[in-house]
């Protein structure tokens, strides 16, 4: 059985990759647009979510998730 | 509150109930009368339903579909195999006909619809909820739409909701085992139906995983291992020709706007299922257990997201309603029984009786506030006139490219939803006409006319210019044949085909009439030697 906090970190492990995926598409040069594309913005601010779901299922502890 | 109040919510809550059934039972009796329509209608509705007929055809004669699109006839399927093998035994009473693949994938949404209340029911017990949780499936614009279509994409949701149907119980102490088998069966079928089914696959393996890590690995390792050698096998027996037509073949141009703006559409039609769904997804994460249904449910946007992707469309968010339909059933089910109990210990059962009276009305009313925003029906009839001109819709029609459909949807212009005219049958009728007389094979667009007319299917042709997009094509013969003028006729419509194919057939027919059929035009060409001797 996962709990909250097992979920969490695995959220928030996802969130992470998902981050530093949306970088690597600048490094890479992959995509059209340059700077920031709108793709990108969408996926940050849906990384930043997870990123705070994570952190409440964390506190939230042993529970069952 | 005092007790005739009480009986006033009670009987206020009952009329309300049945008048919410009659208004889904309505959506019912519309998308029969619209799937009957179809079914009558001999040619392609929607462009593709002729191809998946086709490998239908194909199986039946025990040969591939997946085949080299650069040599003749230049034709492939670019779907996995379920859906057209469902339709294989119909063949032999109802013909080569498209009616086939209709009834499979119109018999699949009612099988969806009823494993819908069925989940419902046993989860929550009661009818109302149950029932119109089946009934908003089948109401929705989208499920309507296509659900009597010969495509696969409902029988694909068919399987998905009976994976998760049966996955839901996998803890059972009696039949558990089972249960869990026969939920990795029809993930593998939904899967091999059509490839976006991954979503449902990840839904149900993390429910598993939460809940059992050890078996959600076996199961996993398990279904990976057999739906690779059944993906191994086919490459290997169709010369590689699975993987680039299934895989690469549908590698396309992705528009984020196309998916932001079907987004939007899917939460405007479906509001209040969506957010009774989200609402339970946000409850079961931070203060409860996550469900399958809620996980499923969050799992499907995943597939609302690839809606950008280029021949891709509202289709894809029907896992997503499904998934939706049922979830907001066990939540008004959950509210209506008091099953609901928060942090504080609060519960609905243990609440006011006021707040038990207030919710016999609020969830009916719920209901009945989300069920015109789904509001699609024929405009035309001594009913469908009728009840149009009541609900003030009657004028808002959707326009095709030549004609206006005497048809309403909420959803706004659509290709899809009206029902045929006699126009459309005369059209048909002549564009049969040319591609029967045309002296060689047919260059159609839509496979039905080369299918009615007893000629090869030459060329799928999205296939192709996905393919041509991906520098997987090679268009030489396809243009070298375009330039000897082979093909006794072309049909175009939308006219999706790899650039120098249209190049070449622009050098080498020429128009000869255009029909509107099915609010689109029919291009007919002819090649141009039979123009300059009209004797051939």
């Amino acid at each position: 059985m996962v709990t909250k906090r097992q979920l969490g970190i695995i959220v928030i492990v996802l969130g992470l990759l998902f981050v530093l995926g949306i970088v690597a598409v600048d490094l890479i040069g992959a995509g059209r647009w340059s700077g920031f594309g709108p793709l990108q913005q969408v996926g940050s601010g849906l990384s930043l979510a997870a990123l705070a779901v994570g952190c409440i299922l964390v506190r939230l502890g042993d529970r069952p998730a | 509150m005092t007790p005739t109040l009480s009986r006033i919510l009670r009987y206020l809550g009952a009329a309300l109930a049945l008048l919410a059934v009659l208004a889904y039972v309505g959506y019912l009796v519309v998308y029969v009368v619209y799937a009957a329509d179809l079914f009558r209608w001999p040619f392609d509705y929607d462009q593709g339903e002729g191809f998946e007929l086709y490998d239908a055809i194909l199986y039946s004669r025990g040969e591939w579909p997946y085949r080299d699109n650069a040599a003749y006839p230049f034709y492939a399927s670019n779907y996995p195999p379920l859906f057209h093998l469902l339709i294989v035994p119909l063949l032999g009473a109802l013909g080569p006909r498209v009616v086939a693949g209709r009834l499979v994938s119109f018999t699949a949404t009612l099988v969806t619809g009823g494993a819908i209340f069925a989940v419902v029911r046993r989860k929550v017990g009661g009818w109302l909820c149950p029932l119109v949780s089946g009934l908003a499936f089948l109401a929705s614009n989208y499920v309507y739409q296509i659900g009597p279509l010969c495509r696969m994409h409902m029988t694909m949701v068919m399987f998905e909701t009976l994976a998760i149907a049966f996955i839901a119980e996998f803890e059972r102490p009696r039949h558990g085992r089972r249960n869990l088998i026969l939920g990795l069966l029809m993930l593998l079928c939904a899967g091999y139906t059509k490839q976006m089914a991954v979503f449902t696959v990840a839904a149900a393996l993390s429910y598993v995983f939460l809940r059992d890590v050890k078996k959600a690995i076996v199961a996993g390792v398990a279904l990976a291992v057999v739906a690779g050698a059944i993906f191994g096998s086919l490459n290997v027996v169709t010369g590689g020709q699975w993987w680039t037509n299934v895989i690469q073949a549908n590698v396309n141009e992705f528009d984020y706007r196309q998916t932001f703006f079907l987004f939007g559409q899917w939460f405007r039609l479906h509001t209040v299922f969506v957010l009774l769904a989200a609402g339970y997804l946000v409850y079961e994460l931070f203060w409860g257990r996550l469900s399958i249904y809620s996980l499923w449910f969050f799992f499907s946007l995943g597939a609302g997201v690839l809606s950008g992707k280029w021949g891709a469309g509202f289709g894809y968010f029907t896992t997503a309603v499904a998934a939706a339909c049922l979830t907001s059933g066990l939540v008004l089910g959950r509210l209506k029984n008091g099953e609901w109990r928060m942090e504080n210990g609060f519960s609905i059962l243990h609440s006011p009786s006021s707040i038990r009276s207030l919710l016999a009305v609020i969830v009916p009313l719920l209901y009945l506030v989300q069920a015109p925003r789904m509001l699609h029906l024929p405009t035309a009839g001594p009913i469908f006139g009728l009840l149009a001109r009541a609900l003030g819709v009657a004028d808002t029609l959707i326009k095709g490219d030549c004609a206006t459909f005497q048809y309403h949807d909420a959803m706004g212009y659509t290709q899809l939803g009206h029902l045929l005219t006699a126009d459309d049958y005369a059209a048909g009728e002549e564009i049969l006409d040319y591609v029967r007389t045309a002296g060689g094979p047919a260059f159609s667009e839509e496979a039905m006319f080369s299918l009615l007319a007893g000629e090869p299917v030459v060329t799928n042709p999205t296939q192709l210019l996905n393919l041509y997009k991906n520098g997987l094509l090679d268009t030489t013969e396809i243009v070298e044949r375009i330039n000897r003028q082979e093909f006794g006729v072309v049909v175009f419509r939308a006219q999706f085909y790899p650039q120098p194919v249209l190049d070449a057939i622009g050098q080498n027919y020429q128009p000869v009439e255009h029909l509107c059929m099915n609010g689109f035009y029919y291009h007919v060409l002819w090649p141009n030697h039979r123009l300059a001797s009209p004797s051939d």
